[in-house]
This record gives C-alpha cells, structure tokens and sequence, in this order.
C-alpha cells in the first residue's frame, strides 16, 4: 500500500520552497484509443479482453513494472488505488476486463479500458508539469509503435468523448490555498479561472467537493493547441495564482497575526492527541499545519510527512495501513492512533 | 453579508451604483446579480455545452450510420460518445460546429500520430494463431508461428 503513494512522497522536490506546499501535486493524463477496437460503448467481453491483452504484451515488451487486472483485484486494494489517485473511480465500476499498469517508480499508470482504451497518467508531487509531461509522453510515444492510435487528419487523437478530441490531454495542479479562502478572494479567482479556460474541482476531481482549502485546476479543453503551449499556459498560471497566494497570505497576518497561529498551534496540537478524527476533519488540521510550515511559524516537519498522513488515514488507506476491515468508528479511531504515532516522533517548534 | 435585493443568499458580488448621482455600495448575491443582468450567463463546462448541443436532433438522424460498429447519429446524440475510430469520419460533417462550439476551436495542431509497426496487435493476433494450431496439433504450423513471434522480439512465447 506505500507502493501506491510514493509518488507523493518522493524526497525530490525541494522541500523548503514555499512554492511546493502551495502546489500539492501536478497532474498529467493522456487519452488514446487504439485502431480497430471499439470504443467504450462499442464494445464486447471479447474486445475488452483482447485489449487487456493486447495492451499487456505491448508494455511487457517495453516497460518495467506490475500490470494489473482489476477483476481480480479486492475491492479495497482498488480503493486504495483510488484513494492514492492511481485510477479513477470510473475504471472501478467497469464489469468487463480492465487493467492498470504501475511503473517501478510508482508515478506513471496506464488504465486500460476506460473511458478511452488507454489513459496514460503521470504524477508529483509540488509542480512539476514539464518533467512529468516529458515521462507520459515518453511512454505515449513508444505505445503508439506498438499499438497504433486511432487519429484524424483534421481533430487529432480520436477519444470516446469529443471533449477529449485532439490532443487528450488533461493537465491538472492541486493547489492549497488557505490565503485567498480566508481573505475571501478565492470566488473571484475561481472565478477568473473559468474565463482562462479552466475548471476548478475537488480534491479528487470531477464531482467532488472542495476540503482542506485544496483545490485542483485543470485545462477545460484538448482541441486547438500544442501540448507544449498548453503546459507554459498552465505554469504561468500557476506561478500567479502562488503569488496572489502568498500576497493574501502576508495581509492575513498583518491583521489576523495571532488569531491565526492560535488556529495552527491548535490544529497541530488537536493532530498529536485526538482519540477520534474523520476524513474531512484530517483535511482541515493538515491544512492549518501545512500553512504553518509554509508561513515558517512551525518548523521541524516537512511538508512530506503531511502529504503521508493525508492519503495513508483516506478510508481505505488505513484499514489497508491496519490489515484489517474497519467499521466507521473504528477507522475514526485507527486513524487519530496512526498520526498521533506518526508525529510522536517528531519534534516541532513554533516560533 | 446578505444580499440586498432578496435578503437569503450571502453576497459574492460587490460594486458601486453611481445612478442615483449618489454612490451607492451594492451587495447581491449571484442569482440576483444574474437576473439583474450584472453578471453574464453562468459559464457552462465543455461536456455541459455538448449535452446541450446534442439535445438538437432531426429524424433523419437514425439513418446516418457507421459502416463498422453501426452507432447511428441519433444514439451518438443521446449518448454524446463514439463507437468506434470510424464514426468521426462518418459523422463529422453533422457535428463539425457542435466540437467547434464545445472545444472553442476546430483544428488539431499538436502531435500527429507516428506511423508505427502495431508490433502488439500483430503478436496478439499470432499468439492466437499459435493456441489454434497447438489445438488442431499441427505442430509444423505452430512451430512456424514460434518463429515469426520470435523475429517479432518475443521472448515468452
């Protein structure tokens, strides 16, 4: 199960950029379908197996790593998956055969037979679009030898859906934003963001809802563009939206000092000896600490240790994390047991 | 704080009303702002814009129909999705403005697709041809079909 969210915890971004606790993470996805085989809608048992296969050999061939078929797979290992934002929940509702390959590395997965037949995904943690577009393309570039995408002269990549037509791609960055949701400007910046060509979604994308003042933007459209222009578009983007946020962040404490290191201290506090916490609750005391660290008003944890917490306590996560299967309360209790033991260890000051 | 025009939903949109010749602070919430015609219609999202779009059906649709997986126009616009590589050709010039309407553009100009040797498809297909041959115990067959899957590169044969 650490397997699954070492992506988020590599020690290779640095850590003490303030740029890297305002971006979480960045995301690419790539959707291609093969020649030949039918789409989604289309398509039969046969097909789907076909595919699965098909797709197997053509990355056993090429790559290192685990290829998994998600039929036979327990529902809470796909959780996992999912809650480590490996696949997504569509590929989990699937009857037919489906399949996702996992790179060594553990930040480069290809589901096979979702919407589309492949979608090859990329992620890391802080912002980092350009290296993990080069990655997914990398991948995208030695598949299409193998396999041969269905594409047209005139809309590009052909995809199940023609929101995805041309080049199939989906950036999206997650960012924290605690600055502009106190000052109250995030409705206007979300707002602008929709003008830009952008969606803004959850902590798990389409469909969820907005927690711990994180909030993941990705391009609306895929026709039109160079992928290159796109990923400048989105970093310029990116690069503004960290600086509104720092901006919000310095007039917060210009006239809310204390109120707000009273809300870390807090939360920091509530973290190391609470007997029970939710899901959502993590959320939002991970949130004040991680603002913390980036304020520079806590020091002596990383930022590592809190993206750790946040996807290891996730539903399914911790009952994997405790090998066994947990009622609510349960996992409310296993949950606040596995951060107050993982911060035991770990000294913090405040300054 | 409240909006000022009905009073139930907190305010997001903050001006000042220089009409009376006085300036006057205003606070409404969104909806109001919208039926007051202050903030412009509520963008939709692309797969919002192609729901909507896809609502505009003829009867003649149901006899446009892809040759290979047989989706015709009518299920492709309540369905909103393709059934195979080939339904594109056959439909676009049905659906050129709807894309360009949901994608706010209608050209593709980033990576092509290479051609490539489709090494995959071809060892699943010979891979099949082997199980068969095994089958029917023509092992000179099955022998032959080894080799060509070994000049392809694979090794677990």
């Amino acid at each position: 199960m650490f397997d699954n969210i070492k992506w988020l915890i590599s020690p290779d971004l640095n850590q003490e950029s303030e740029e890297n606790e305002i971006v979480v993470s960045t995301r690419i996805r790539v959707a291609r379908n093969i020649e030949g085989i039918p789409f989604e809608i289309k398509m039969k048992n046969q097909d789907a197996e076909k595919l699965v296969q098909v797709v197997k050999s053509a990355i056993e061939m090429n790559f290192k790593g685990k290829y998994l078929d998600l039929q036979k797979m327990k529902p809470l290992e796909k959780e996992s998956l999912f809650e480590s934002h490996l696949i997504s929940p569509a590929i989990i509702k699937k009857e037919q055969p489906t399949a996702v390959f996992i790179n060594e590395k553990g930040n480069i997965t290809i589901m096979v037979n979702e919407e589309d037949h492949l979608r090859i995904q990329g992620l890391s943690c802080g912002l980092n679009l350009t290296n993990i577009a080069s990655a997914v393309y990398e991948f995208e570039e030695i598949l299409g030898q193998e396999l041969g995408y269905a594409y047209n002269e005139n809309y590009g990549f052909i995809t199940s859906c023609p929101t995805n037509l041309g080049t199939g791609l989906r950036a999206s960055v997650l960012f924290h934003l605690p600055g502009l949701v106190y000052t109250n400007e995030i409705d206007k910046i979300l707002k602008s963001t929709l003008n830009l060509g952008m969606t803004v979604r959850g902590l798990y994308g389409e469909g969820t809802e907005i927690k711990g003042n994180l909030f993941q933007i990705s391009n609306q459209h895929t026709l039109g563009f160079k992928e290159d222009e796109l990923i400048e578009k989105i970093n310029k983007f990116a690069r503004m939206l960290i600086d509104l946020e720092k901006k919000a962040r310095d007039a917060i404490i210009e006239r809310a000092r204390y109120e707000l290191e009273d809300k870390i201290y807090r939360s920091i506090a509530i973290l190391r000896s609470a007997r029970l916490i939710n899901s959502d609750e993590v959320l939002n005391l991970l949130s004040a600490v991680r603002l913390g660290i980036g304020l520079g008003i806590i020091k002596g944890i990383e930022v590592n240790i809190l993206n750790e917490i946040m996807l290891i306590t996730r539903p399914g996560n911790i009952q994997l994390y405790y090998g066994e299967i947990l009622e609510e309360q349960e996992r409310d209790l296993k949950r606040a047991e596995y951060i107050r033991n993982r911060l035991a260890k770990i000294e913090t000051t405040t300054v | 704080m409240l909006c000022d025009d009905c009073k139930k939903k907190p305010a997001s949109i903050f001006f000042k009303d220089v009409s009376g010749g006085q300036i006057k602070e205003v606070h409404l919430c969104e909806d109001c702002a919208r039926k007051k015609g202050i903030l412009s219609e509520k963008k939709l999202s692309p797969l919002e814009v192609l729901q909507k779009l896809l609502k505009n059906t003829s009867y003649e649709d149901e006899r446009v129909i892809c040759p290979i997986c047989f989706l015709n126009l009518a299920e492709f616009k309540k369905l909103g999705r393709f059934g195979c590589a080939n339904c594109l050709n056959v439909f676009e010039p049905y659906i050129k403005s709807m894309i360009k309407e949901v994608q706010n553009s209608e050209r593709h100009i980033g990576k092509r697709a290479k051609p490539g040797g489709r090494r995959a498809i071809e060892v699943f297909r010979l891979r099949e041809e082997l199980r068969r041959a095994l089958e029917k115990e023509a092992y000179e067959d099955a022998a032959q079909i080894r080799d060509k899957l070994k000049t392809l590169g694979v090794e677990n044969v």
